[in-house]
């Protein structure tokens, strides 16, 4: 019981002292994960909007199909980028194992879904009257898209708010494809499972709680946002 | 908005890569227990101001670490399972295995020691265990430490107690297998490096102890090798050899044998011997 | 004079039932046509259809000379192309979630219209509300009737070729209805603009109608 209270301590220690090693992970955990929710909510948002608009056969298959990604298993996602990237692997050319970037490509296919459901819903969920307006209004398909995001503004941002939360927080993707390498690669939540494979459990809940500060200050962030968005 | 998002992926893409040292990267798989006592802490600086190569590594299980070696992703390994090392040599996938050092392994039990096995050797104490059906835990992860272990049980002339319910499979790391042989009143086989730490978080007074210790048999070989540059022509064979070659100078092995955990040392330099 | 519309035989279902079949209808440019008929009688596909925002599943269909739906269409001018000439009120408007100022001036962005501001003024003002104060507002800062007119400022603030207002006063307050009236009859003045009204109030769309058409289950009475 002991080292969770030691953790705190623990945690204002590593911040305030400038603790080279956990700056670094800090550093990389921010880095990768803010290039993880850009390209995932630039990618995922207008395939949401497509889901959510268009009419085609097997779009409620595709959408099961979405729903159930939403459970993928942070570790098979790790193996499955680990065996697309690794130098014997398809896309071994890029250099990608072992990098940031690396990580960043499975994170992204961990928030992908979260962001194509949330977004697809929302856009279902629309009023009729919008797309209509839209049309008579002049709207091209692309200017379409554009305005129905914004319309849908305030569940694209809690969309990516809760990828944010499941990328940041993932261990599998990390380990499997970044490595854990000290300095490089090694973000917050490798080195908490470095700490407590090593026994410093106290070590580990401070991390733990520098990660929960990291996205602490995100969300403050978004609710600015969010006020602004409802104004 | 926009020019946010731009800026922020810019700089996401572009940091990496500018951090990225114009030094030449020698990538290495190896197992927890280099990493987790700090060793290679010790190793990577002196490495770096002697070669100038930027040494990184990955520490994973020596499964995994070698399954990394096959797919090419690494240039050199740092494992210890040698009936491993020489199959993955032969099949073509290493060269130059080189042994550098060793570390033991000891056996250790509650300090009530229900199946008398203090100071008996290995086969000796693992046929009481067995006999007594005492609890045994087993990390049960194919780990080098768990191939050890199974390797032990059949050196005793015993088949592996894969299925009594005394024999408890645990599928985790070391220090949390010990942790529930001290909650179950049980048996472990461990690397001493992560027994020294578990000790030391207890104040020196641990409710496990060394019963089994300095058996020829549980001494734990350390090896380099690099990758055979046949199977994966983009392995950087130069820098492996020269990280093989400088493991095994004398001045690392003084560095190997000096190095201290707890005040404790870990591990014995037997570079060409 | 050529007509501005020219549809013949034109059959809508959805889901398999027939909501409108329509032998023959022609539209004069700058005319103003009022649609009457009770509900369900097929009026609002009809507008629908006019507006460019669906098409029939038979039947032909020609604008302004060049045929736009039927088999001489394939392949022709392209439904967003068409939906940039008309433009369709409804009895309950969506307004974007955006302020007055940039709903009015949505029509014009998507239309690559730099400077806005002074035409979105003029619209404003046209349907009675005075800019300084209106510009700004949210969507959601408004009552029916001035949420009404909004819509309505952001379909004549395009000069669209057709105006399709569907019951477009019907839920109002008079003052509004009246402003909604008296700014569509001006587009048709002042810009040419040809007007397709469905309304209720048949006593006032027939004294401004040049021609009535009425609808009774999916069909045109003669």
């Amino acid at each position: 019981m002991g080292f969770i209270f030691e953790g705190f301590s623990t945690a204002l220690q590593l911040l305030l002292d400038g603790h080279p090693e956990t700056w670094s992970a800090v550093a990389a955990t921010v880095c990768v994960s803010s290039l993880s929710i850009c390209v995932t909510v630039l990618l995922g948002a207008p395939l949401g909007f497509l889901l959510g608009y268009c009419r085609f056969p097997g779009r409620r298959a595709m959408r099961l199909c979405v729903d159930t990604l939403l459970s993928f298993p942070t570790v098979v996602i790790g193996l499955m980028v680990y065996g697309f990237i690794s130098r014997s692997g398809p896309l071994g050319g890029f250099g990608l194992l072992f990098t940031l970037q690396g990580i960043a490509l499975g994170q992204v296919l961990l928030g992908m879904p979260i962001v194509i459901a949330m977004v697809a819903n929302a856009v279902e969920n629309a009023d009729d009257r919008l797309q209509m307006t839209l049309l008579t209004l002049g709207a091209s398909g692309r200017q379409q898209l554009h305005a129905t995001l914004w319309e849908v503004r305030y569940h694209l941002m809690l969309a990516s708010v809760a990828a944010y939360g499941r990328i940041v927080s993932e261990v599998g993707i990390s380990m499997m494809v970044g490595g854990n390498i000290k300095w490089h690669t090694r973000t917050i939540t490798t080195a908490i499972a470095l700490e407590t494979g090593k026994g410093e459990f106290a070590m580990g809940v401070a991390l733990g709680l520098v990660l929960l500060l990291i996205a602490f200050g995100v969300n403050i962030a978004v609710s600015g946002l969010k006020r602004r968005a409802a104004r | 908005m926009k020019k946010l998002i731009a800026l922020l992926l810019f700089m996401t893409l572009v940091f990496p890569v500018a951090a990225m040292a114009e030094k030449p990267v020698l990538m290495m798989a190896t197992t927890t227990s280099t990493d987790n006592t700090g060793l290679l802490d010790v190793l990577k600086p002196a490495f770096e101001s002697d070669t100038g190569i930027d040494l990184r590594w990955t520490a994973v299980g020596t499964g995994k670490a070698l399954a990394m070696g096959k797919n090419c992703d690494v240039d050199v390994l740092l494992v210890h399972a040698p009936a491993s090392e020489k199959k993955f040599v032969e099949e073509g996938y290493g060269t130059d295995r080189t042994q550098l050092m060793y570390n033991d392994f000891v056996i250790v039990g509650p300090v009530a020691d229900p199946a008398k096995v203090k100071g008996m050797s290995v086969s000796d104490a693992l046929k009481t265990i067995a006999g007594s059906a005492t609890p045994f835990c087993s990390r049960g992860d194919n780990s080098g430490t768990h191939k050890k272990e199974l390797s032990l049980w059949k050196a005793s002339g015993m088949p592996v107690p894969e299925k009594d319910a005394w024999y408890i499979q645990t599928g985790q790391g070391m220090l949390p297998t010990i942790n529930m042989a001290s909650e179950k009143n049980a048996y472990t086989m461990t690397d001493r490096g992560t027994f020294i730490k578990y000790a030391a978080s207890h104040n020196g007074n641990p409710p496990m102890v060394v019963l089994v210790e300095g058996d020829g048999v549980l001494f734990n070989q350390y090896s380099a090798m690099a990758v055979n540059t046949k199977n994966c022509p983009q392995a950087k064979y130069d820098l492996a050899m020269k990280f093989i070659d400088w493991m095994a100078a004398p001045g690392t092995q003084k560095l190997i044998g000096d190095f201290k955990l707890m005040g404790k040392q870990l591990f014995t330099p037997n570079a060409g011997k | 004079m050529t007509a501005l519309y020219a549809c013949s035989n034109l059959l809508q279902h959805y889901n398999g039932r027939p909501v409108l079949s329509v032998d023959a209808l022609s539209i004069q440019p700058g005319s103003i046509t009022g649609v009457a008929g009770p509900n369900g009688s097929g009026k609002s596909t009809l507008m629908r259809i006019l507006a460019f925002l669906e098409m029939p599943r038979q039947g032909r269909i020609v604008f302004d000379g060049v045929p736009v739906a039927g088999r001489e269409a394939r392949g022709g001018t392209e439904p967003a192309v068409l939906r940039k000439q008309a433009t369709l009120l409804t009895q309950e408007p969506y307004l974007l979630r955006r302020t007055v100022a940039d709903n009015v001036a949505y029509g014009l962005r998507v239309r690559g219209v730099a400077r806005t501001e002074t035409r979105v003024a003029l619209a404003l003002e046209e349907v009675g509300l005075v800019p300084a104060e209106f510009m700004s507002r949210q969507w959601y800062e408004l009552s029916g009737g001035e949420a009404q007119r909004v819509a309505l400022a952001a379909r004549i603030v395009l000069e669209p070729r057709v105006l399709l207002l569907d019951e477009p006063t019907s839920s109002l307050d008079e003052e509004s209805a009246e402003r909604i009236r008296a700014a569509a009859l001006h587009m048709r003045e002042k810009h040419g603009c040809t007007l397709v009204i469905v309304s209720h109030d048949r006593e006032w769309l027939s004294s401004v109608a040049d021609s009535m058409i009425t609808m009774r289950a999916g069909h045109m009475l003669p």
